[in-house]
């Protein structure tokens, strides 16, 4: 017993020193008296108003400036401090469909409670049209609606459309505690809703026909984040708590049948997501012992999702033969195991080695059960087929190593092992190696370059045709997640500053090439080319400017087959995209007046070349997008307290996308769509600012 | 016995090693911040007193009572705000920060982690971005009211400053709201570390996707098996030229691993444009047209996800 305390007590001495020599210090003297803390009350408020010269809808998502006409809008922050009591507020486009607004209190390294309030409109289309109206679980067609077989022989098409705009409203209310009974323990409570109302596009389909539905969307998903973190000197850890519950107000969705039906298929009907739930405690931490700069650091997880949610009968189809599904709900489970470990050590100056181990694991023990599907309730499938609960296992090892050649030139190297085990898949096993290197010279703290380079394999143990063949695959077809693969890649990065001139530029290039050896159907190669370059300069100590661009080109073939055979098609994709932009930033001209200006351009393009049996002479039209984003801002500090801003903004998106373009709701015969078109608009945005500052700077 | 000996002498030893380091270097300022101030008094340096660092009250905070003020990130610089000769170049402080500096980068994140240990996690050590030799003032502006990488509408722009080729993604014509400002890259990476791949802020690219997309995580009657296993298979998050952030153009993507026999595996070619056949197989949302239930379906009839 004795020899276990003075164990203890070595211990404490050993990992206390370095704290005890910083309490040897004293600070009785140190008065603070030119220190400028802050104390009461400052803050920025500003009332904005805005026009908007045209309807864009599509920009209108993230910023909710989707429509022609005048906003307003207030935004500002504040803080109190006081006493040790602190009160902070922040404010960001009220009365915009893109508002945020969070509030703090507490006192700083005791407690603290955040409550937070944002919006985040989706803005997909504004122009689409449907014959569908309803609202709820049900779509219903206009009275009198003939049924067709083909969308351009429905007669009553054209007058029954009506404006239904593809949109939705993210809300996000979030409340959150944190409290710290002392510096080294930190409880903390976070509750935050995520609620979604709008429309999205989804298909309902009749078996050979399909028809675009204006999808209702009313869910919320309600998360818990709790937990403890304990940090004492080399030591810490986390034990924490997630809960995450989804429930979706509209659970299914009915439609009338638009097209000829099979007898009885007047009607459609599909589940949408089922409420369900997720939970999850994990610990991790980690420890640093001197003893060559060594730290061990884990994590171990451990979830269980379920989904229980009650069961639609297999058809709405008063005529078929209505056979009970073996369950009423699927009582569904899903498991997950998650750990980690990590160690790093220095056993050298010039060396240092890390290794880790990473392993997640997803255990669907949803029990599996016979059902027999009704087509598209139109006929029955007569032929029962099993539900397949996909798991897998994951693990990946990592052993890799810094050594610093000279004080300028470090070189790594690594080697990685990533496993898989699957139930219910072609590859039930599967093995990729990585082995890199890296180059990083470092002259002086103003000039770094790293070179990169490496190759990985992926070979699976044997790709079984016969799961693919029992739902119609062709043999030869090698899904690219599963296929056997050679990687190639290299990655190169400079960044230089000048020594006496804040002016700075960073190039990254990054190359790598697939190949999918062992395919004859599916993706058989792939590479890419990434390119991005940065240029800044502080002019002064008010000024700068800036300078980015970049380039990615992704080239890709697949094959593919219209029968039971060998390969017939090839497709080849070459997709680009590349920006450029740049901007300044002066502040404190006459010591009233920043002006910023930003301009960015983007381009994408994507050509895709069928070559092979039967295919098109012509080729496909090419994929193209472009936009211009420019902003200018004038700040005008009328006094100490006034501002003025006033801005530009402007907007252009133009996008050529065979598969919107020209495609009204009749287009295609066999499916009734919403006549999306492709994103175009030219817009601009003029805004006025006024801001008032309270405080100790207004002072 | 003797291995007891062993252990209480190594630890007086390496007691007395650091506290003697520590006595040799601990050469504070003899009045704290106000020597300091006396010469830094230029907006950058005193913007620090609008932000969370210079909090008199917070007992765990630099100013806080008996802390060591400037010098608790800065380290002792007696030497530093002391008298020189004239003539004599004026010893640096205990410690600079930032890219620039030529304090070492381990030295800089021991400053910082002194304090924040708790608060980075467990993750920070040995991760991608300690490997790497990124300094927390890489990152972080503890000398501001606001770090600019704890705002939402700012953070992004930070992390480009290395991650270019990840802002080459987000001005792509389908990407999350970031140039919009109204995402930020902590949403999904847990910055300080995880020892998840990518450091995901949850355990798993999926488990990270569903913080947000939790109608998406099932599980599902009918399930399709690649959404299961790695939201990655089909989607680039950061950014893509088509809708829904598809990593390939739909019907193609489909194709990359369905080939059965019949439609799925007509080649969407010029044949299918508007005016010519108008496919069903290619235009609008293609497959999706009749099997959208893709991330999987809750209907007994559901297997080939048209319900």
């Amino acid at each position: 017993m004795r020899r276990y305390k003075l164990y203890r007590v070595a211990i404490a001495t050993f990992l206390l020193a370095p704290v005890a020599a910083f309490a040897q210090v004293d600070t009785s003297d140190w008065k603070c008296e030119y220190c400028p803390f802050e104390d009461g009350y400052r803050a920025e408020y500003e009332a904005g108003a805005g026009y908007v010269n045209e309807d864009a809808f599509r920009f209108g998502n993230g910023t909710g400036l989707d429509e022609k006409g005048t906003e307003a809008h207030l935004a500002g922050e504040g803080r109190y401090l006081k006493n040790g009591t602190e009160v902070t507020w922040f404010a960001e486009d009220l009365g915009l469909d893109s508002r945020v607004f969070e509030f703090g209190v507490g006192k700083p390294g005791k407690f603290g409670i955040d409550l937070g309030y944002r919006e985040l409109p989706y803005r997909a289309f504004g122009d689409t049209v449907t014959p569908f109206s309803g609202s709820g679980d049900t779509l219903s067609l206009p009275g009198g609606w003939v049924p067709a077989a083909t969308t351009d022989t429905m007669t009553g098409l054209s007058s029954a459309l009506a404006p239904h705009s593809i949109e939705k409203d993210r809300q996000i209310l979030e409340f959150g505690a944190n409290y710290l009974p002392s510096s080294k323990v930190r409880l903390y409570a976070d509750y935050q809703r995520q609620q979604r109302e709008g429309t999205n596009i989804m298909t309902g389909s009749t078996f050979s026909q399909s028809a675009y539905l204006p999808r209702p969307v009313d869910d919320y998903t309600d998360r818990f984040d709790a937990g403890i973190r304990y940090a004492n000197g080399p030591f810490n850890m986390t034990l924490a708590y997630l809960g995450s519950f989804y429930t979706n107000d509209v659970g299914s969705l009915t439609w009338d049948n638009p097209f000829t039906p099979f007898p009885g298929a007047d009607q459609g009907r599909t589940a949408l997501e089922p409420d369900n739930e997720f939970q999850q405690f994990s610990i991790a931490g980690s420890y640093r012992a001197q003893a060559w700069d060594t730290v061990v650091a884990f994590s171990l997880a451990s979830g269980r999702g379920e989904q229980n949610a009650s069961l639609l009968p297999y058809t709405i189809n008063p005529v078929l033969p209505t056979l009970p599904t073996p369950v009423s709900s699927i009582d569904g489970q899903v498991d997950t195991t998650n750990y980690g470990l990590t160690l790093t050590t220095r056993p050298h100056d010039r060396l240092s080695v890390r290794f880790s181990y990473r392993y997640d694991k997803r255990d669907n023990k949803t029990p599996i059960n016979q059902w027999t599907r009704v087509i598209t309730d139109a006929f029955d499938s007569g032929d029962p087929e099993p539900n397949i609960p996909y798991s897998f296992e994951r693990s990946r090892l990592n052993l890799s190593g810094n050594f610093r050649l000279f004080d300028t030139l470090t070189i790594s190297g690594g080697y990685d092992r990533t496993d898989y085990d699957r139930d219910f898949s072609e590859v039930a096993s599967q093995t990729e190696d990585t082995g890199w290197g890296k180059l990083r010279w470092r002259p002086t703290p103003y000039l770094e370059a790293t070179l990169k380079g490496g190759a990985s394999a992926r070979e699976v143990d044997d790709y079984d045709t016969d799961f693919g063949l029992q739902f119609g695959q062709n043999p030869l077809m090698r899904k690219y997640n599963l296929a056997d693969r050679d990687r190639e890649f290299a990655e190169v990065a400079l960044s230089a500053s000048l020594v006496n001139t804040p002016l700075s530029i960073g190039m990254t290039y990054l190359w790598a090439e697939d190949d999918f050896y062992n395919s004859e159907l599916g993706l058989t190669e792939a590479s890419e080319d990434r390119f991005t370059v940065d240029f800044s300069w502080a002019v002064g100590e008010r000024s700068s400017i800036y300078l980015t661009a970049g380039s990615e080109a992704i080239e890709s073939v697949q094959f593919g087959s219209e029968t039971f055979a060998g390969p017939m098609w090839e497709a080849s994709h070459d997709d680009d995209f590349s920006h450029y932009g740049g901007g300044f930033r002066i502040a404190g001209m006459s010591e009233k007046l920043d002006l910023t200006f930003d301009y960015t351009r983007s381009e994408g393009e994507t050509e895709i070349l069928f070559t092979g049996q039967a295919v098109a002479a012509d080729p496909l039209p090419d994929l193209e997008s472009t936009m211009d984003s420019l902003r200018l801002e004038l700040n005008y500090n009328v006094s100490e307290r006034f501002g003025i801003n006033v801005g530009a903004r402007w907007e252009r998106f133009e996008m050529e996308d065979w598969g919107l373009e020209g495609i009204a709701a009749d287009t295609i015969p066999a499916v009734l769509t919403m006549g999306a078109s492709p994103y175009d608009y030219d817009v601009w945005v003029f805004g006025i600012g006024f801001t008032y500052r309270v405080g100790a700077d207004s002072e | 016995m003797r291995l007891l000996t062993t252990i209480i002498a190594t630890a007086m030893l390496t007691t007395l090693t650091v506290s003697s380091a520590g006595g040799q270097e601990a050469n504070y300022s003899r009045a704290g911040a106000d020597s300091c101030l006396a010469c830094h008094e230029e907006d950058s340096t005193l913007a620090l007193f609008r932000g969370a660092h210079a909090v008199p009250t917070d007992p765990n905070g630099p100013f806080g009572h008996g802390q060591l003020q400037c010098e608790a990130c800065h380290g002792p610089s007696g030497d530093h705000a002391g008298r020189v000769r004239r003539g004599q170049e004026r010893p640096s402080a205990g410690a600079l920060f930032g890219s620039r500096a030529t304090t070492p980068v381990d030295e800089q994140n021991g400053m910082c982690l002194g304090c924040h240990e708790a608060d980075t996690g467990f993750g920070w050590h040995g991760n991608d971005h300690d490997i790497n030799e990124i300094a927390c003032a890489d990152c972080h502006t503890s000398h501001a009211a606001t770090d600019p990488v704890l705002m939402t509408s700012t953070q992004p722009e930070v992390c480009f400053d290395c991650h270019q080729q990840q802002r080459t993604q987000t001005l792509k014509p389908y990407a999350h709201p970031i140039r919009q400002g109204k995402m930020d890259c902590s949403g999904c990476h847990s910055t300080h570390g995880e020892t998840s791949e990518w450091q995901f802020a949850r355990q798993t690219l999926n488990q990270t996707c569903f913080d947000c997309h939790a109608e998406k995580r099932g599980p599902y009657l009918w399930e399709h098996a690649p959404v299961a296993e790695d939201c990655g298979n089909c989607h680039d998050p950061h950014g893509s030229n088509y809708p829904g952030m598809l990593s390939m153009r739909g019907p193609m993507l489909c194709q990359s691993c369905h080939s059965q026999e019949g439609h799925p595996s007509v080649p969407a070619d010029a044949d299918g444009l508007p005016g010519v056949a108008a496919s069903p197989y290619m235009l609008g949302q293609n497959c999706l047209n009749c099997h959208t239930q893709s991330h999987g379906s809750n209907h007994p009839s559901g297997s080939r996800l048209m319900r």
